[in-house]
């Protein structure tokens, strides 16, 4: 299993596509956030809160991205036919996708860590100099919001992986990881709402519910916590994965 | 030894390799024959576990591809050189490949060397010609140093000099005692390389036999005769039961009577011959002869035009 995960992290590494979206995936929200630090350090109303809110908010954007790479991992060896001398290679395709989804998850969420780290030492840092007052005690919701960031992120590759193995296409997948969080949930969470005159409901979509595990905000909409949301998130990811490798065990290479 | 029995592979109600089992022997390279869609590719994907079939099994030295442990020791196979990342390099297809199997990186470089793209291993493979991926492909064929090897059109795009390399290379595999499986269309490379056929057609087994059985068993056999008074033969021949063809002038072509019987009637009578000789057809009539009716794709137009 360790070669096939070194095969799988040299594969990861080896695609250009893949450090572009990286460096997107890293420099989009540590941009944001340190000029907003820069910038709005110096409001007499700028507080821990805000820079916090800023980080993990757009680390949403991040998290995306890395589904997106996750995704691309296991599709483009279907676009471009290597997926067949990797089971070749390696004839249990299951170890294969294991091998693959952990290599990626923890690439991912190791990007993540980076992320948050670099935003906050730094952020906190530049809006301190500006004359904010900034400490993590302030917040108490701070610090699960920002492990909830490198949570999102892995749970969100798990689940771009997991369409690119049900759908063995990049457009298709990407769309989907796309499409599914910013707009189908909005769409069917309000439908939802109609049928059941639940208003809440929507907080019970797959992705509205990962996406919990960055609120800043203490979370008193009567929805699920942090840890139950960031839960079930992860059953609906796991089992898109399970899916996926159920159908790429059977259908042919 | 590669054993392959009932192997069975529909896509639909199109069955693409129907109960199909050969046998390929160590120590000689073993032709793959067959038209288009005769369902070769997918009796090679099915061998490696690629497709799923709906019946049969594919027997390495008589383990099954799926149970092998470190399957690029035991066998290399090459289906497409297509089957690479444009965005990587040579070195790093072959590291990835490498390393799921647990191959040295050094070897690596030994493969480079042998299939001589060491020059160009740096180099992302979009800027790569098929003629190098295909060398690229038979480096990862060579990685493991298996002891059986199955190519599917391992000569597509090569120049002639790629072409006369990979019958050596080849060759040379199969004289080292492996067990060696090569597809091709390109028939008249296949009889200088192969010393076994296998042909199919339509998924279904035509023929396993040795290249030289199978030409004998199925191409066109005759006598030629060129003489001076060639046409005086002509009525002795016919009376005999031998079919005369004038192919050109003092030269005839005899079917139906043997390079003995011909000369005791030259012979006879008295006549001068400047050649006297048995006649056989090529592998691709011999092939064309046994696939006829096998074919999934014919034309009927342009050619006879």
């Amino acid at each position: 299993m360790i070669n096939l995960l070194r095969s799988e992290w040299i594969k990861l590494r080896t695609v250009t596509m893949n450090w572009v979206l990286a460096i997107i995936a890293v420099a989009f929200p540590l941009v944001v956030t340190l000029l907003t630090a820069f910038f709005s350090g110096d409001d007499a109303g700028f507080k821990t809160r805000d820079l916090v809110s800023v980080l993990t908010g757009t680390t949403v954007v991040a998290a995306l991205l890395c589904g997106v790479i996750a995704a691309a991992s296991i599709t483009s060896e279907f676009g471009f036919g290597t997926i067949r001398p990797t089971f070749a290679a390696t004839p249990k395709r299951v170890k294969v996708i294991v091998a693959k989804g952990v290599v990626v998850v923890l690439a991912t969420s190791l990007l993540a860590t980076l992320v948050v780290l670099i935003g906050w030492l730094a952020g906190s840092n530049i809006a301190s100099s500006r004359g904010a007052t900034i400490d993590l005690t302030d917040v108490p919701t701070a610090v699960p919001a920002m492990v909830g960031v490198v949570v999102l992120t892995a749970l969100m590759s798990l689940a771009g992986y997991g369409f690119g193995l049900i759908t063995r296409s990049t457009p298709v997948a990407v769309s989907i990881l796309i499409v599914w969080p910013l707009i189908a949930e909005g769409l069917v969470g309000a439908l939802l709402s109609v049928v059941t005159g639940n208003d809440n409901i929507g907080v019970w979509m797959p992705f509205q519910a990962g996406i919990r595990l960055v609120l800043v905000e203490s979370i008193g909409d009567g929805g699920p916590s942090r840890i139950v949301s960031g839960g079930y998130f992860g059953v609906v990811a796991l089992a898109l994965v399970a899916l996926g490798s159920w159908a790429v065990n059977r259908r042919d290479a | 030894m590669i054993s392959v029995s009932d192997l069975t592979k529909r896509f639909g109600s199109k069955i693409a390799v129907d109960h199909l089992g050969f046998e390929v022997r160590p120590g000689v390279v073993t032709g793959f024959l067959g038209p288009n869609g005769s369902g070769k590719s997918t009796t090679m994907r099915c061998m490696l576990g690629l497709d799923r079939p709906e019946a049969g099994v594919a027997l390495f030295d008589g383990t099954p591809y799926h149970d092998l442990k470190r399957p690029l020791h035991e066998v290399g196979a090459l289906l497409d050189a297509g089957y690479v990342h444009p965005g990587r390099s040579a070195r790093n297809h072959l590291r990835w490949l490498a390393t799921s199997n647990g191959i040295a990186r050094s070897r690596i470089d030994e493969v480079l060397e042998m299939v001589g793209l060491t020059s160009v291993a740096g180099s992302r493979l979009r800027s790569y010609s098929l003629g190098m991926r295909q060398r690229l492909g038979l480096a990862g064929v060579l990685l493991g140093d298996p002891h059986t090897i199955i190519l599917d059109e391992p000569a597509n795009g090569l120049d002639p000099e790629g072409i006369r390399w990979i019958r050596d290379v080849l060759t040379h595999l199969a004289r080292q005692g492996r067990t060696v499986l090569v597809s091709s269309h390109q028939l008249s490379e296949m009889a200088l390389m192969a010393e076994d056929l296998v042909v199919i057609g339509q998924g279904r087994l035509i023929e396993q036999s040795t290249v030289d059985s199978f030409v004998d068993r199925y191409a066109d056999h005759w006598v030629r005769v060129q003489s001076p008074t060639a046409e005086t033969l002509v009525a002795s021949l016919t009376t005999a039961g031998g079919e005369v063809t004038t192919v050109a002038a003092n030269t005839l072509d005899i079917r139906g009577l043997d390079c003995v019987a011909v000369g005791e009637m030259a012979a006879q009578q008295q006549m001068v011959l400047h050649e006297l000789s048995a006649q056989t057809g090529s592998l691709e009539d011999a092939f064309l002869k046994a696939t006829a009716g096998a074919q999934e794709y014919t034309s009927t137009g342009l050619a006879a035009q």
